[in-house]
């Protein structure tokens, strides 16, 4: 799960306007990098960064920022999840967050958002 | 001595016991508050030491046992081996909610321990580090303790806009408790397609399971502010095994209904418990100098009704003027006893204000509001019956004032506030009524919502500019509520016009001034009949007149260097680097041969709202409790007189208006 191939990154400031990543080809990762505060507010611009990334191939979120969550960001990322699956697409994870980690183990979310077994260290 | 039927004390010890559970809660609160003197501590250990010694006594064994644990608790905090925190006075508060639910459950002849208490007793327990407890008493085999809950909690779509996030929830589960997600799902209502989805709404729900002996109190307290916004189920768990816990049923995506929860009693509501306990007491606590003036009245009564007889014995014509000055003496001494007994009737407004430090703490934490709340003139005393009635439209204007009033922390700061908005209650006599007054420095009445609201309603047109005095008259009308949604607080029917007519059926007013931005201040008026005040009798002429106490500044003989004349005919005198107008009672009531030389009466400073005036009277006899009489009833208003009383001798003296007083010296100095 750790090792990807990056095609683009999405620019890590609190996305106003998603920088758009390139349409890639079919079965290319991307990697989306979570801003430092995924609270409400910047959910709608998160929102509009992940539906750009939709596609079939694969798509890692890069969590290594990630320093505010809330139920809402987990919900988004759920139910991201879900459509980029149905779309035949996968979600992995890139760096290990402690934050992430608490909130999602919490609300009994680990296994829907598809976190990977706690890694220590 | 086993003949003795010690039921016939139970009520005595009801009454304690719910007065013990009030100064633990009072206590608690100036704990909560920050003060730190131990005798605070002394008190709470007290209560529960006397209810545990009383229940034990009168064979409540269960309310002992409870009490027994938290007492065990309390002494390791008054031998300072346990520090106090927030947490440990929640659980506290929860005991005495928890006692007052028990003393109510025995004293209607229930079965006391119930599961919720059960729960509170073994988090007790587990907290005391384990001391044994004395067993469960056999009387309640069934209240098994919980050995944990399982909740089921969907939120609804519009859960997370109040403010309410799941993962805080959770996170306060975890603070009770070892939580388990048994499941958690996403709700069929959820959107199918990304773009569809509105981040602000939720459509997650969750099957938990709450680990431990928690009080069902500390989840529902949790769960208190979500009313409307999620389904929710709480079950105890009885004895979990893993069979149990394979058996559940699955978790139905769609709403949950809440199902009943056995043996819970889900009733009593923290607040409201006391009240409803101490309703049919139907008793009173009489300060003892009450009762001693009431003894030495029928004293007197006895001493006349035998010197009666005593004529009535051996009666001839020459008797006829002891008979006559007999029959005066026995009607004084019947008045005065009248009064003593209605004096018994008078308490102070303490008592409701008590209930007020609870319901606050309450509110801030479910509002997520700082409010400091300032209570002055508790001694004010009320008829009882006022006093009973007037408890719940207080309640309502405080509710209101922090859910409506006060901003939050946020809003505050934004509008250059302290975030922590001040809500202050205050009784005092004025102007021959008791003024309850209730102020906030909040927003103040929402001016544009109002208008919106009553030309929507039909009351006004849509074209009518309304000042704020009519604005303020609006939300008097029934069923006149702005609130944008009901919460639980208010908004939900019961309106201001209720609390305007309960205040009117006790024959009072009420009206409210307010200011945008600044706050609103609510004043209830209420009649005098019964009031009590302290007062200084002063002698003018043949006359005496008593001045409330609480108005007084200072007394003091004028030399002749500190009075000025001034043109109209007005005078000051200096005081404290001022000039007060100077009022003569004499000449303000008419009064016969009184001191008319300044430098030979005394002159009261008085103070009213911040304004001072001299009044001249001839002498100063004594300090007084007067019974006030309306003046209104019996003759007729009269400026500048709050009323009447009667003295020990059965003079009628004049009660000193002192608003009124000093309006009218206010008026002449600027007159002059």
């Amino acid at each position: 799960m750790g090792g990807t191939r990056t095609a683009k990154k999405p620019g890590a400031e609190p996305p106003a306007g998603a920088p758009s990543p390139a349409p890639a080809s079919a079965d290319a990762t991307m990697l989306v990098r979570l801003p430092a505060d995924c609270r409400l507010a910047a959910q709608a611009a998160l929102k509009a960064q992940l539906q750009e990334v939709l596609q079939p191939g694969g798509i890692v979120l890069d969590v290594a920022q990630l320093e505010r969550i809330d139920t809402a960001a987990l919900q988004l990322l759920l139910l991201f999840r879900r459509e980029l699956e149905r779309q035949g697409g996968t979600l992995g994870w890139c760096g290990e967050n402690a934050v992430l980690r608490e909130a999602a183990s919490l609300l009994g979310l680990e296994q829907l958002l598809n976190l990977p077994a706690a890694t220590l260290a | 001595m086993s003949t003795v039927d010690l039921s016939q004390f139970h009520k005595t010890f009801f009454e304690e016991s719910l007065e013990g559970l009030d100064a633990m809660e009072a206590a608690l609160l100036a704990l909560d508050s920050g003060q730190t003197e131990p005798e605070l501590v002394h008190t709470i250990f007290r209560a529960a030491h006397s209810i545990k010694g009383g229940a034990a006594t009168f064979g409540f064994a269960d309310v002992a046992a409870f009490t027994h644990v938290a007492e065990s608790l309390l002494e390791e905090v008054r031998s300072e081996r346990r520090g106090v925190d927030e947490k440990l006075i929640d659980l506290l508060l929860h005991a005495v909610d928890c006692l007052r639910a028990m003393l109510a459950r025995s004293r209607r002849g229930q079965p006391v321990a119930d599961a919720d208490s059960e729960a509170l007793r073994a988090e007790l327990v587990r907290l005391v580090g384990g001391e044994a407890a004395p067993p469960a008493p056999a009387a309640a085999p069934n209240a098994a303790s919980v050995a944990g809950w399982d909740i089921r909690f969907t939120a609804l779509p519009h859960l997370l806009q109040s403010g309410n996030d799941p993962l805080r929830l959770f996170r306060e589960l975890q603070q009770l408790g070892r939580l388990e997600v048994l499941r958690a799902v996403v709700v069929d209502a959820a959107p199918a397609q990304l773009a569809e989805l509105d981040p602000s709404q939720c459509f997650l729900g969750w099957e938990l399971r709450l680990h431990g002996a928690v009080a069902r109190a500390d989840i529902d307290a949790v769960f208190d502010w979500l009313d409307g916004d999620c389904e929710l189920a709480i079950e105890p768990v009885a004895d979990v095994t893993p069979a149990a816990l394979v058996a559940a049923p699955p978790l139905p995506v769609a709403p949950l209904v809440a199902a009943p929860a056995p043996k819970v009693d889900p009733g009593p509501r923290r607040i409201r418990a006391s009240a409803a306990a101490s309703a049919d007491g139907g008793s009173i606590r009489v300060s003892v100098d009450k009762v001693d003036a009431l003894i030495n009245m029928m004293g007197e009564l006895v001493i006349t009704q035998s010197m009666l007889s005593d004529i009535g014995e051996h009666f001839d014509q020459s008797q006829l003027e002891r008979l006559r000055e007999g029959l005066v003496q026995l009607e004084r001494n019947t008045r005065e006893l009248q009064e003593s007994v209605m004096r018994i009737r008078m308490l102070p407004i303490a008592s409701v204000f008590n209930r007020f430090p609870r319901l606050v703490r309450d509110l801030e934490h479910k509002l997520g509001k700082q409010v400091r709340l300032e209570l002055h003139g508790e001694h004010t005393e009320l008829d009882k019956t006022v006093l009973e009635k007037i408890g719940d439209p207080l309640v309502h204007l405080v509710r209101n004032a922090i859910d409506h009033g006060l901003e939050t922390p946020t809003q505050r700061r934004a509008a250059g506030k302290p975030e922590t908005g001040t809500l202050r209650l205050e009784a005092y006599h004025e102007g021959g009524n008791i003024v309850v007054q209730i102020s906030d420095d909040g927003a103040g009445l929402n001016h544009a919502a109002i208008t919106a609201k009553a030309v929507q309603c039909g009351l006004i047109r849509p074209e009518q500019e309304l000042d704020d005095a009519e604005v303020a008259a609006l939300i008097f009308q029934p069923g006149f509520s702005t609130a944008a949604q009901a919460t639980d607080l208010s908004g939900r029917g019961v309106g201001m016009d209720v609390v305007r007519r309960n205040v009117r059926d006790l024959g009072g007013s009420i009206g409210v001034r307010s200011q945008s931005g600044k706050g609103s201040v609510f004043t209830i008026a209420l009649p005098l009949t019964l009031a009590i005040i302290d007062g200084l009798v002063t002698a003018v002429g043949e006359e005496r007149y008593i001045v409330p106490l609480i108005s007084i500044v200072e007394s003091l003989r004028l030399r002749p260097d500190m009075v000025r004349k001034i043109a109209g005919g007005g005078e000051v005198f200096h005081f404290r680097d001022a000039y007060l107008p100077i009022m003569r009672l004499h000449r303000a009531f008419g009064c016969a041969g009184a001191v008319t030389d300044i430098e030979r009466g005394i002159v009261v400073v008085l103070e009213e709202e911040g304004r001072r005036v001299g009044l001249l009277v001839d002498d100063l006899l004594g300090q007084q409790q007067a019974v006030v009489k309306s003046l209104e009833a019996h003759y007729q208003r009269v400026e500048g007189i709050s009323g009447a009383t009667i003295l020990s001798d059965g003079a009628v003296a004049l009660i000193v208006d002192v608003g009124g007083v000093v309006r009218l010296g206010q008026q002449r100095s600027e007159a002059a």
